[in-house]
């Protein structure tokens, strides 16, 4: 890896092309490992310790290679780390699992972003009362026992109506971004 | 991209995907969820997007370009919390949801500054409106000694049902598919439904009628799927084993990877979980005998109305009660009678408008739609009582006023009752605390009270059924209760301020409000465009238990 290098810049110049090349893909990394862990505080603490590892093999980049490639082996790596270390969670796949679950899932990181888009699309087309509840529903740390408990309903109500929801943005969402099916 | 499609997966992942998104997934399906996920690429990828979607909405909730985010702010700076950097985010998350959620309610934002909650539901705010949506696609036709396993929820004869497991411990249920498809389960049975086109025999026996406007009708067993090409026929499936009989028609099946194959009247086959189909011997499963479960069902309902019948006699005689209508009605007059005993003709009721028609044993027992504007049961009951407990059956169409009158005082006058429900399905109840005050809620609203509100307990998919709806005032325990269908469903305090301990009726009405000894430039229209079949009134405040009974006795179904 050390042909890799690049001798010549300077430590600030690298630092520079490091917060470039990490700021324009950081979302997608997310998505990437959003797509395998079980909740939203579980992709931060994977985000931010995949930042400092790329950061620190940051040396090893070949700035002419594809970025977010590289940085999906290491967004990989980081997320069985994080799982290794959780892996009494309840909600945490098992290794065999979460393997292939990473491996396929770096392949999807395209279509990610495809779903990203369609998803603004999909929400447009909900009622802003619809759009409020699902906001308000997955904002981390809000418990939907305690929404519903206040909204006056029951949580098994509550839940039922975010399923349908989620139901409904996933079908417009699969709409848009997968191939049609062929006629029967 | 290979297209794996959430609604192309197995109902069951589809359920293990969703509660894991949820995190409310058990033990034992996450690890039943992980094998799967093991084998099945098409899983994965759904998988991978479905965490991805949450993924997506739990960012816009937390960094939010969604209009939520403006009152997250509005919140933020009202409460001197700290601005919104980074990783302070959880800090005020709670507020943020109290002011989204008010926001939900219709409250306004002004409302929000005092107790949001609380403010929401004891004062009456104007509602969004949008398009209602029914919920569900087959209901529940008919029950013959039906038992449910203790994790799941009894189901009443008329309770619509969506996608999800329905399951029978023992006994008979037909279920109506809005497709036109009847299927009459035995159980022990598990059956999921899919839409109004499909469902899954997990376990059971089940016997399928299709009539020729729900020809298409799929039904599947654990590894075959059955199309009905316009028949009736009987799928039973007991440990992963199915079994198909056609009784009449045709229908055409897929077992496994085999081919399709067409099966006419009077042949059945065999369906292994893990081997063709082969063909078997008609008989060899007992299916639900559809007829006989007809007229078993009548006669049960039959049977329902008798208990029903000594119950009302029974009742009757309670010293508590203030009133007893069952609505029963000769045509020869316009009253109906109050039956409580002794017998008080005094305090029959007028009936104005409102139509007699079937209540809940159809040809047996009468109930009053009040769907016109001007329904109404007119009453006057004089007297001093020491606490209200309200009791009706009622069938609700729709809820097309603002408020929908069950019972209410006429002036409104102090220590009158109003019953009603609200738009948005919450029960009320109220008691004019001093009709001299100012409503604080209100300034341009005579009267100093307060409203009680239930949680939202009907909407649009409960539309045509019959419920048992109770509230009780009690001032002596300063509380009140509502009930629906016996069970206990809010309870709220009665403060020092709003506190009356002489309650009165006078003229009064039963399905609409029309205030008629007051004048006032406006007149209410309040009527419930439902039916009533029983209403009590009683002078005492009947405890959880007591609700309880009196709608076990009462009830469509014996108990």
């Amino acid at each position: 890896m050390d042909d890799n290098r690049n001798p010549t810049a300077s430590e600030d110049a690298r630092y520079e092309l490091f917060v470039e090349r990490f700021a324009r893909n950081e979302a997608a990394l997310r998505r990437f490992a959003g797509s395998m862990l079980p909740s939203w505080s579980d992709v931060d603490e994977v985000v931010q310790r995949t930042a400092i590892a790329i950061w620190r093999k940051f040396d090893q980049f070949d700035p002419d290679t594809d970025f977010m490639k590289w940085a999906c082996v290491i967004t990989r790596f980081e997320v069985l780390a994080y799982r290794r270390k959780m892996a009494r969670d309840r909600l945490v796949f098992r290794e065999d699992v979460m393997e292939l679950m990473a491996e396929e899932g770096a392949d999807e990181i395209d279509h990610r972003r495809l779903e990203h888009d369609a998803l603004e699309t999909c929400l447009a087309a909900m009622s802003e009362k619809e759009r409020r509840l699902l906001t308000l529903a997955y904002t981390p740390g809000v418990k939907i026992t305690e929404l519903a408990e206040e909204a006056g309903s029951t949580a098994a109500a509550f839940y039922m109506r975010l399923k349908r929801l989620r139901r409904r943005l996933m079908t417009c969402m699969e709409g848009k971004t997968l191939e049609p099916e062929p006629v029967p | 991209m290979k297209s794996t499609r959430f609604e192309d997966l197995p109902l069951e992942e589809q359920d293990w995907i969703d509660a894991y998104v949820d995190g409310t997934i058990t033990e034992e399906a996450f690890s039943k969820l992980q094998e799967r996920l093991l084998r099945s690429p098409g899983l994965r990828s759904v998988m991978r997007r479905s965490l991805s979607l949450r993924h997506e909405l739990q960012n816009l909730g937390a960094t939010g370009d969604t209009s939520a985010d403006s009152w997250l702010h509005a919140a933020s700076e009202q409460d001197n919390v700290i601005s919104v950097t980074g990783t302070t985010f959880t800090r005020w998350l709670p507020i943020a949801a109290a002011a989204g959620l008010a926001f939900l309610l219709g409250l306004t934002f002004t409302g929000l500054r005092t107790h949001p909650i609380e403010e929401a539901r004891l004062t009456p705010v104007p509602t969004e409106t949008e398009e209602h949506i029914a919920e569900g696609f087959a209901v529940v036709k008919n029950l013959i000694d039906a038992e449910w396993p203790e994790q799941s929820d009894p189901r009443q004869q008329g309770d619509t049902l969506g996608a999800e497991v329905f399951r029978l411990k023992r006994g008979l249920a037909e279920i109506q598919f809005f497709c036109g498809a009847s299927m009459t389960v035995q159980g022990p049975a598990e059956i999921a439904l899919r839409s109004a086109w499909e469902a899954t025999c997990r376990e059971g026996a089940v016997r399928v009628q299709v009539p020729p406007a729900a020809r298409g009708f799929k039904l599947h067993g654990p590894s075959t799927e059955i199309v009905d090409l316009g028949t009736e026929f009987g799928l039973s499936v007991r440990d992963g084993k199915a079994h198909v009989e056609v009784f009449d028609g045709e229908i055409e099946f897929r077992h496994l990877s085999e081919a399709a194959r067409l099966a006419k009247r009077g042949s059945a086959w065999g369906l292994p979980a893990n081997g063709h189909a082969t063909p078997s011997d008609l008989g060899e499963v007992i299916f639900p005998d559809v007829r006989n479960f007809t007229l078993q069902a009548r006669a049960q309902r039959h049977t329902d109305f008798e208990l029903w019948q000594s119950h009302r006699d029974a009742l009757a005689r309670d010293p508590r009660l203030i009133a007893y209508y069952t609505f029963e009605r000769d045509d020869a007059n316009d009253l109906i009678a109050n039956v409580a005993q002794p017998r008080n003709p005094e305090f029959d009721g007028a009936v104005v408008l409102a139509e007699t028609t079937d209540g809940r044993w159809p040809g047996r027992k009468q109930a009053l739609e009040f769907r016109r504007p001007g329904s109404r049961v007119r009453v006057r009951i004089p007297g001093e009582f020491s606490a209200f407990t309200f009791m009706c059956w009622a069938r609700i169409d729709s809820l097309d006023r603002r408020y929908n009158a069950l019972f209410m005082g006429d002036g409104y006058e102090t220590g009158e009752p109003h019953w009603q429900i609200r738009d948005d399905g919450s029960l009320m109840l109220s008691v004019m605390v001093d009709d001299t005050r100012p409503n604080p809620f209100k300034a341009d609203d005579a009267g100093f009270h307060r409203v009680y509100f239930s949680p939202p307990i009907w909407d649009r998919s409960m539309a045509g059924q019959w419920m048992h709806l109770t509230s009780v005032f009690d001032p002596a325990n300063r509380q009140v209760s509502h009930f629906v269908n016996g069970r206990r469903v809010s309870r709220m305090e009665i403060v020092d301020e709003y506190l009356i301990k002489s309650l009165r009726i006078g003229n009064g009405e039963i399905g609409n409000w029309g205030q008629p000894f007051r004048e006032s430039p406006w007149f209410a229209i309040r009527n419930l465009n439902g039916r009533i079949d029983e209403l009590a009134i009683l002078n005492a405040a009947l405890s959880d238990d007591e609700v309880g009974a009196l709608h076990s006795r009462s009830r469509a179904g014996r108990h």
